[in-house]
C-alpha cells in the first residue's frame, strides 16, 4: 500500500496557489478592461486615430477682365520615408530626387541620411506630372500630398498690390493677405485610424469634413493698362535714376483704381529673394510730403470761402517772410502782378501762402481735412496709410505757409489722386476702389458695393480750380509736358523737398505730377511721382511725361473719345 | 440479415467506443471542453491577428488548423496508451527529445524570427524539438522519482541526482540555442516533479539554493543578452524606454484595455489590425482576446485555462499510482507557469518572456505538445484510479 499523503498534500497547496492567481488574473483584468478602461481606450485611440487636412483651394486673384493674376493650381508636397531606404541607395536616390525636384542634392541626401526619423518633407508644390513619375519609379518609401501651389502668371504685374502666399497657405502681403480670410476658404479634414506602419486601418470608421474652397476676388485694375503704367514708370524711374516711383490710374466717376504701379516692382514668382521694402505696395503706404499739388486745396478753400477768385490780382514777389523763415518761388523774379489763376498755372509759392493767408490756418486744415488727409483711405487698398496732418494748433509760424503749397504735410499717393479724383468729379470724393467683386459659394460673381460719396468742394469751385489746372498744362504753365494732342489735361506739377526719414533731414526732391482727362468732361485720373531722382527734379520735367504716356494708352485703351472743345483762353497774365 | 444478428451479437462500434464502460466515458470531459474552447477561440485570434498580414495570411489559420487537427490526433493516441505502460518508454522518449534537441545545434538547425530552435522539415513545416523536450523530461523525471526509497514514502536520494542530471541536460541544450523561456519551462517541470515526489524539503532548500546563486550568477556574469536584461528593467518601469523596450508592454496594456467590458468585436479591435502589439499571435494572443472580446471574453479565456488546471490537479490527487500523480502534477505546473507568465506579463504583473499561452498561441510543436500533455492527463484519469 502506497502512502500518497505527502503528494496529495503539496497538489491541494498547489491548488489553492493556482486559485489564488487566476483571482489575481481577475482582479486585475476587472481593473484593467472595467475600472481603468476609459484611460486605456483613450490612449488606443489617441495612438490610431490622426487627423489629415484637405486642403481648400484658394480663389484666384483677377483684373478687372477676368485676367488671372493669382491661380491656385493643383500640386503634390513630396516627402520620404528615410528609415525604408537602404544605405547603399541613397546617394544615387539623392541624385535622381534632387534632379526631379529640382533641389539641391546636397540637402537632399542630408534628408535621406536622417533614418532616425520617418518623415522628411523633400519638396513643397512639385508638378503633379513630376511627382507621378516620381512615384511611379516604386520608390516605396516616397508619398505625395495633394496640395495646391499659387501661381502668379503675370509675374509681377502689380506685384506688391497683389501680394503674396506663404508656405502654410496665408497671405503675407498686398491683397492676398487682406482679402486672406475671403481668398483662402476653409480647409477640410479627414479623420482616419492608422496603424504603427501609419497605413489606414482596414475597415474602421472615417470621418471627412469637405474643405470650402476659396471665393476669387476681381480687382479693378486693369491688365493691359497697368502693365503700360508699370512699363512707363519703370523706365522713368530708370533714367531719372530715382529711388522709386509710382503711378495710379483712377476712373473719375467711381473712384475705381485702375492700375496702381510701383518701380521698383516685386516679382511674385519669386518673392523669396525679393527685398522686404519691395513687398510694401508704395503707393497706398509710402508717405511723402506732396508739393505743389497740394495747391489745389488751398485754391479750393480760398475760392469757397469767396476771399479769391480765379482773376484775383496779386502782387506777387518771389520771396515772402513768415515768422522765422522766407520763403521762395522756385525761380527769382521781380514782383510782378498776376492772376490766382496764372499763379496756379505757375505754380508761384509766394502767391499761395498770400491766399491761404486770406483764409487762415483753420480754414485750410478743414479743406485739408475734407480731402482725406492725415485719415486713412476706406476702400480696402491694401497697407494704405493715413499720411500725415497735425492739427493747425500745433502748426509752426512757418508751416501754415508751407502746408499752403504741401510741405510739412504728409500724404500717400493714392490720397493725393483722391484729391484730384475729387475735382474731377465736381467736387464729390469717392473713397478709392480696389475690388471690383467677388465670387458669392456659388460661384455667381457679386459686384463690391460703390465708394461712399462725399461732397468736398461745389461744382463751381471743381470747375474753376479744373480751368487752372488745365492752364497749368498750357502754354505758360509749368505741366507742358503732360499735355496730350487732341485731349483736354488738366494738372499740376509738384516739385517738393524730400524729407529723407534715414537721414533725417531734408534731401532731394519728390517730382510729381497729378492730373485728369477730359477736362472738360472728366474720366481718368493719372498720378506720377518720383521719389528722389538724381537726373532732374522737377514734376513738370520728370513726372508730367510718365502721365502723357499712361494717360494716352489708357485713354486709348479705354476709347475715351476727345471732347472736341478748345481749351478756354486762359488769361494769365493780370489785366489781359 | 446476417449483418442484423452480427450487430445483435457484438456491440456496435459506438457502443464500444461510448459504451458504459468505455474509456471515453471515463475522460474527463470538462476538461476536453475547456481545452476545445480554447482551440477554437484561439483561432479566431490566430485570424484576426494575422488576416491583414500580405498575401499568404490566411495560410496561417489553415496551418493552425491542421496544426490542431493533427494535435488532437496525437492526444487521442496518448489518451488510449495505458500511462503505466508509458513509464517503460519513458526512457525511450527522453533519449529522442535530446537526439531532437542535438539535432537543433547541428547544421540541420534553423533560426527563426531571431532563435536558433527550429529543425525544417521542408514543404513550410518545422518543429521545435524544445517543445518535445517538455514531454520528454516530465516522463523521464516522474519515472525515476516515482518509486520510493525503501520503507519511505520518498524517491531515493540517487533518482533524484538522477533526476536533476536529466534536467541539467536538457535545460542545457536548450540554454545553448539560447531559448531561456523554454529553460525556464523546463527548470519548473523538473522542480514541480521533485516537489510533488515529495522530496525532503532541506534538498528541495537546498535546490533553491543553488537556483538561486544561479541566477545570480547568470547576472553577475552577464551571462543574459542585453534585450533580455532590457525586459527586466522595462518590467518594473514600462516608462522607462516606452519606445523601446517597454513598448511591448505597454501597447499590451492599452490593447486590452482599451477591449472594456465586451469588447470591440471579433477583427474590429484597431489596436490588433494597427499592429500596434508585436508577436500577437504567438506570445501576445491573449491581448487580442482582450480587446475583441473585452472584459468577458478575457475572463472566459482565463476562466477556460483554470478550468484545465483545476481539473488536472483532480487527475493527479484521485490517481492511485505515483507515476500517474507525478506526470499529471508536473503537466499541471508546467502549464500553470506558462499561462501565468505568458497572461501575467500581457496583464502587466511579469516580465516580458517569450512563452506562448497553451492551447491559444499559433505555433505548431506546441500545439502537439500541449494536446499530448491532455492526452497523458486523459489516460492517467482514465486507468489511474478505479470508478466506483
Amino acid at each position: 500500500m502506497l502512502r500518497l499523503g505527502s503528494p496529495r498534500r503539496r497538489i491541494n497547496i498547489g491548488l489553492i496557489g493556482m486559485t489564488f492567481v487566476l483571482s489575481i488574473f481577475a482582479g486585475r483584468l476587472i481593473q484593467m478592461q472595467g475600472l481603468d478602461t476609459k484611460v486605456y481606450a483613450a490612449a488606443a485611440a489617441d495612438q490610431r486615430q490622426h487627423t489629415e487636412d484637405i486642403p481648400a483651394k484658394r480663389g484666384s486673384i483677377t483684373d478687372v477682365n477676368g485676367h488671372e493674376l493669382a491661380v491656385t493650381v493643383e500640386a503634390r508636397d513630396v516627402s520620404i520615408d528615410p528609415s525604408k531606404v537602404p544605405a547603399g541607395a541613397r546617394a544615387n536616390m539623392a541624385a535622381i530626387l534632387a534632379k526631379h525636384l529640382g533641389k539641391d542634392q546636397q540637402d537632399i541626401a542630408a534628408k535621406l541620411a536622417r533614418t532616425d526619423t520617418r518623415y522628411q518633407l523633400l519638396a513643397r508644390g512639385v508638378d503633379p506630372v513630376v511627382a507621378s513619375r516620381l512615384l511611379q519609379a516604386r520608390v516605396p518609401a516616397l508619398s505625395a500630398k495633394n496640395t495646391y501651389r499659387r501661381l502668379y502668371p503675370a509675374g509681377d504685374l502689380a506685384g506688391s498690390l497683389i501680394g503674396f502666399v506663404g508656405d502654410e497657405g496665408d497671405g503675407l502681403g498686398g491683397m492676398e493677405q487682406a482679402r486672406n480670410s475671403l481668398l483662402a476658404g476653409r480647409d477640410g479634414e479627414m479623420r482616419v485610424e492608422t496603424g504603427r506602419d501609419g497605413l489606414r486601418i482596414p475597415m474602421t470608421s472615417s470621418q471627412r469634413t469637405a474643405p470650402v474652397n476659396g471665393r476669387d476676388v476681381r480687382l479693378t485694375i486693369d491688365r493691359d493698362i497697368q502693365w503700360a503704367a508699370q512699363k512707363s514708370i519703370g523706365e522713368q524711374v530708370r533714367e531719372s535714376g530715382a529711388d522709386s516711383g509710382t503711378v495710379i490710374v483712377m476712373d473719375v466717376r467711381t473712384a475705381q483704381i485702375i492700375a496702381m504701379a510701383n518701380s521698383p516692382e516685386l516679382d511674385l514668382n519669386n518673392w523669396r529673394k525679393a527685398p522686404a521694402s519691395s513687398y510694401v505696395n508704395k503707393a497706398a503706404a509710402d508717405v511723402f510730403e506732396p508739393g505743389s499739388t497740394n495747391k489745389v486745396i488751398t485754391a479750393a478753400a480760398a475760392l469757397e470761402a469767396g476771399v479769391v477768385r480765379p482773376d484775383t490780382v496779386f502782387e506777387v514777389p518771389d520771396r515772402i517772410r513768415c515768422a522765422d523763415q522766407v520763403l521762395r518761388d522756385a525761380h527769382a523774379h521781380k514782383t510782378e502782378s498776376m492772376t490766382f489763376r496764372q499763379a496756379m498755372a505757375q505754380s508761384s509759392n509766394v502767391a499761395t501762402i498770400m491766399a491761404a493767408r486770406k483764409v487762415g490756418s483753420e480754414g485750410l486744415y478743414r479743406m485739408l481735412k475734407a480731402f482725406g488727409f492725415g485719415t486713412r483711405p476706406g476702400g480696402g487698398v491694401p497697407g494704405a496709410e493715413a499720411g500725415l496732418l497735425p492739427d493747425y494748433k500745433k502748426w509752426s509760424g512757418s508751416q501754415s505757409c508751407t502746408v499752403a503749397y504741401g510741405q510739412g504735410v504728409s500724404v500717400t499717393a493714392l490720397q493725393m489722386a483722391s484729391v484730384y479724383q475729387t475735382i474731377a468729379n465736381g467736387g464729390v470724393k469717392i473713397d478709392p476702389q480696389i475690388v471690383a467683386g467677388t465670387t458669392d459659394p456659388s460661384g455667381r460673381f457679386v459686384p463690391a458695393p460703390a465708394g461712399k460719396q462725399t461732397r468736398v468742394v461745389s461744382q463751381t469751385t471743381a470747375k474753376e480750380i479744373t480751368a487752372m489746372l488745365e492752364g497749368a498744362v498750357g502754354e505758360e504753365g509749368t505741366g507742358q509736358l503732360a499735355a496730350i494732342p487732341g485731349y483736354r489735361v488738366a494738372g499740376k506739377t509738384g516739385t517738393a523737398n524730400r524729407y529723407d526719414a534715414e537721414l533725417g533731414r531734408y534731401d532731394g526732391y519728390t517730382a510729381s505730377f497729378v492730373g485728369f482727362s477730359p477736362a472738360d468732361h472728366p474720366r481718368l485720373v493719372v498720378l506720377s511721382v518720383l521719389q528722389n531722382p538724381k537726373n532732374g527734379h522737377f514734376g513738370g520735367q520728370l513726372a508730367a511725361p510718365v502721365f502723357k504716356d499712361v494717360m494716352t494708352f489708357a485713354i486709348k485703351s479705354r476709347k475715351i473719345p476727345p471732347t472736341g472743345s478748345a481749351a478756354p483762353p486762359v488769361r494769365t497774365r493780370a489785366g489781359q | 440479415m446476417t449483418g442484423r444478428t452480427a450487430a445483435v451479437r457484438r456491440p456496435s462500434l459506438l457502443r464500444r467506443v461510448a459504451g458504459e464502460n468505455s474509456a471515453v466515458r471515463r475522460f474527463d470531459g470538462l476538461m476536453l471542453v475547456a481545452v476545445a474552447g480554447l482551440c477554437v477561440i484561439g483561432t479566431l485570434l490566430v485570424w484576426s491577428s494575422t488576416r491583414t498580414w500580405a498575401p499568404g495570411a490566411t495560410g496561417l489559420v489553415k496551418k493552425h488548423l491542421l496544426n490542431q487537427a493533427l494535435g488532437v490526433v496525437l492526444c487521442g493516441i496518448v489518451a488510449s496508451i495505458d500511462h503505466r505502460a508509458m513509464r517503460a518508454y519513458a526512457p525511450l522518449v527522453f533519449l529522442m527529445s535530446l537526439v531532437g534537441l542535438g539535432l537543433v545545434i547541428t547544421p540541420l538547425g534553423a533560426t527563426i524570427n531571431g532563435s536558433h530552435s527550429w529543425i525544417l522539415l521542408g514543404g513550410g513545416f518545422a518543429v521545435q524539438p524544445s517543445e518535445f523536450a517538455k514531454v520528454g523530461l516530465l516522463l523521464i523525471t516522474a519515472m525515476l522519482l516515482a518509486q520510493p526509497a525503501e520503507g519511505s514514502d520518498r524517491p531515493r536520494g540517487f533518482d533524484v541526482v538522477l533526476a536533476l542530471l536529466a534536467a541539467a541536460l536538457t535545460i542545457g541544450l536548450v540554454m545553448l540555442q539560447p531559448d531561456l523561456g523554454t529553460a525556464m519551462v523546463l527548470a519548473v517541470i523538473a522542480a514541480s516533479a521533485l516537489i510533488i515526489a515529495g522530496v525532503r524539503k532541506r534538498w528541495i532548500a537546498a535546490l533553491t539554493m543553488v537556483a538561486g546563486a544561479g541566477v545570480f550568477a547568470v547576472f553577475y556574469f552577464q551571462l543574459l543578452e542585453p534585450y533580455q536584461v532590457a525586459r527586466f528593467t522595462a518590467f518594473v518601469d514600462p516608462s522607462v524606454d516606452p519606445r523601446g523596450v517597454g513598448y511591448n508592454s505597454t501597447q499590451s496594456l492599452i490593447a486590452i484595455g482599451s477591449g472594456q467590458l465586451l469588447g470591440k468585436g471579433l477583427l474590429g479591435g484597431g489596436q490588433t489590425t494597427g499592429r500596434f502589439v508585436p508577436e500577437q499571435h504567438t506570445d501576445f494572443i491573449f491581448t487580442v482576446a482582450g480587446e475583441e472580446f473585452g472584459f468577458l471574453g478575457s475572463v472566459t479565456v482565463v476562466l477556460l485555462l483554470g478550468v484545465v488546471l483545476l481539473r488536472g490537479l483532480k487527475i493527479a490527487r484521485q490517481c492511485e499510482d505515483r507515476f500517474g500523480t507525478l506526470v499529471a502534477g508536473t503537466i499541471v505546473c508546467w502549464f500553470a507557469f506558462q499561462m501565468f507568465i505568458n497572461v501575467g506579463m500581457t496583464i502587466g504583473i511579469m516580465p516580458i518572456t517569450g512563452l506562448p499561452l497553451p492551447f491559444v498561441s499559433y505555433g505548431g510543436t506546441a500545439t502537439f505538445a500541449n494536446l499530448i500533455a491532455v492526452g497523458l492527463l486523459q489516460a492517467i484519469r482514465v486507468r489511474g484510479h478505479s470508478f466506483s
